[in-house]
């Protein structure tokens, strides 16, 4: 299947890389999720804030790049929390037990831990 | 084409305790609040339609083991897990009306103790006169049968055994044709390989028996030959043991997938039924009941097309495709 485009941004809050992808996350922009993902672990951020605000809904292939983010950031000691996820996104979360590898935070704030 | 379900757990046989039942009836008896029933078949009403699957029935515990009956011809069976025993007795009797041959074919996803333990409890290989095709996508499938009837794990040899028994490796990307089916496979991702098969009918009705897969993290882009395989299918049933969170994690290289993953890959191909199998033998009725409505649920919020049905597979269930 051809990669699709993802909308992203990128920040840097109170020692935080905030990562914010815009749309669906499904088979046709997974690839360009997990791209985005590992160009920023690369960076050995400590901290790393996906802010999900913005994600509509997270296919298996998304959810499977977290953990491939997850383990790119281990060399650099990175923590990924996750951020403002829609209902959706909390039932998703919830389903595949992603919501008990990954902190999972209200707002911006909290993840940061500010 | 019918699907029957003779076994649909994973890795162990699992059987009630005596707390188990102790637990559905007296869930049944708070549910029913007093009710009363005029006969035993009005209870069973009850039981089976207005109790929760996980109270008033049940997802059983024997092995996988997966009957496609084209409806006449030889008998088809896919894995010989403990459902095997049943299955083998149920179609002796269904000999008994004349109508159908003495011939059994078997479709091994692997060679693992779990799918092929009930083999030595298969009554028709004891008989004179009855056939039994095994095919596999293993070289090493005999070898697999035998061992297991050596004398240090079973009293009954496998040289004992009284019917025809031929072993035919089969080979990825090839049409085979038994009776009125089309069979091909597909090599999925478990140890010592496993193989997913595709059975059509003559009315080009499909069913995917895939279970023993694991879809590796790092090999993502790989899946769409296991989406192209199961297109379009009317009915996959597929290996949904563990939550992705775990497949990925503490259990990753177990050679298992998730529900998450099944209804991802269903979605792509066009798939009108999933099947989950391969239930995890910790699970109690309860666990399996929710992961069945947290997969239908999870169908729902990604679903971008026609809707998939979910199923979730037991012991003694029959679906009609």
């Amino acid at each position: 299947m051809e990669s699709g485009s993802l909308d992203w941004n990128s920040e840097e809050r109170a020692g935080a890389t905030v990562l914010a992808p815009t749309g669906r996350v499904d088979e046709t922009t997974a690839d360009a999720f997990k791209d985005h993902l590992l160009d920023a672990m690369g960076k050995g951020p400590a901290i790393a804030v996906i802010d999900l605000g913005g994600v509509e809904y997270m296919s298996s292939r998304g959810l499977r790049a977290l953990t491939l983010a997850q383990r790119a950031g281990q060399g650099s000691d990175t923590t990924i929390v996750l951020a403002r996820p829609n209902e959706t996104m909390r039932e998703i979360l919830a389903i595949s037990r992603y919501d008990m590898v990954f902190r999972v935070a209200d707002t911006i704030e909290d993840a940061i831990g500010h | 084409m019918q699907i029957r379900f003779w076994g649909t757990r994973g890795s162990l046989p699992v059987a009630p305790h005596a707390s188990t039942i102790t637990d559905k009836i007296a869930d049944a008896l708070v549910h029913a609040n007093g009710k009363s029933f005029t006969d035993k078949e009005a209870a069973a009403a009850y039981a089976r339609d207005e109790l929760s699957f996980a109270v008033g029935q049940g997802y059983g515990g024997a092995t996988s083991c997966v009957e496609v009956d084209a409806g006449k011809g030889a008998f088809v069976v896919c894995d010989m897990g403990s459902g095997l025993r049943e299955f083998g007795l149920d179609t002796l009797r269904r000999l008994s009306d004349g109508h159908r041959p003495k011939e059994w074919h078997f479709f091994l996803s692997h060679l693992h103790w779990d799918h092929i333990m009930g083999f030595p409890f298969f009554v028709p290989a004891f008989v004179e006169g009855a056939k039994v095709i095994i095919h596999a996508g293993h070289a090493d499938a005999e070898e697999a049968l035998r061992r297991q009837q050596e004398e240090i794990s079973f009293p009954v040899p496998f040289h004992w055994l009284k019917a025809d028994i031929e072993f035919r490796t089969l080979e990825t990307g090839q049409d085979y044709k038994i009776g009125e089916l089309t069979v091909s496979l597909i090599q999925q991702e478990h140890s010592h390989a496993s193989y997913g098969y595709r059975f059509c009918d003559a009315d080009g009705k499909v069913a995917i028996y895939s279970t023993d897969a694991e879809y590796k993290i790092e090999n993502m882009d790989t899946e769409s030959a296991m989406v192209d395989f199961i297109a379009e299918a009317d009915l996959v049933i597929a290996d949904t043991m563990y939550s992705l969170a775990d497949s990925v994690s503490m259990k990753e290289d177990w050679g298992h997938s998730s529900n998450i993953v099944a209804v991802d890959l269903c979605h792509q191909a066009g798939a009108k039924r999933l099947a989950l199998f391969h239930h995890e033998p910790t699970y109690s009725d309860a666990d399996i009941e929710r992961m069945h409505g947290e997969t239908i649920r999870y169908e729902e919020l990604t679903r971008n097309g026609a809707e998939l049905k979910v199923l979730c597979s037991y012991d003694g269930l029959c679906v009609e495709i």
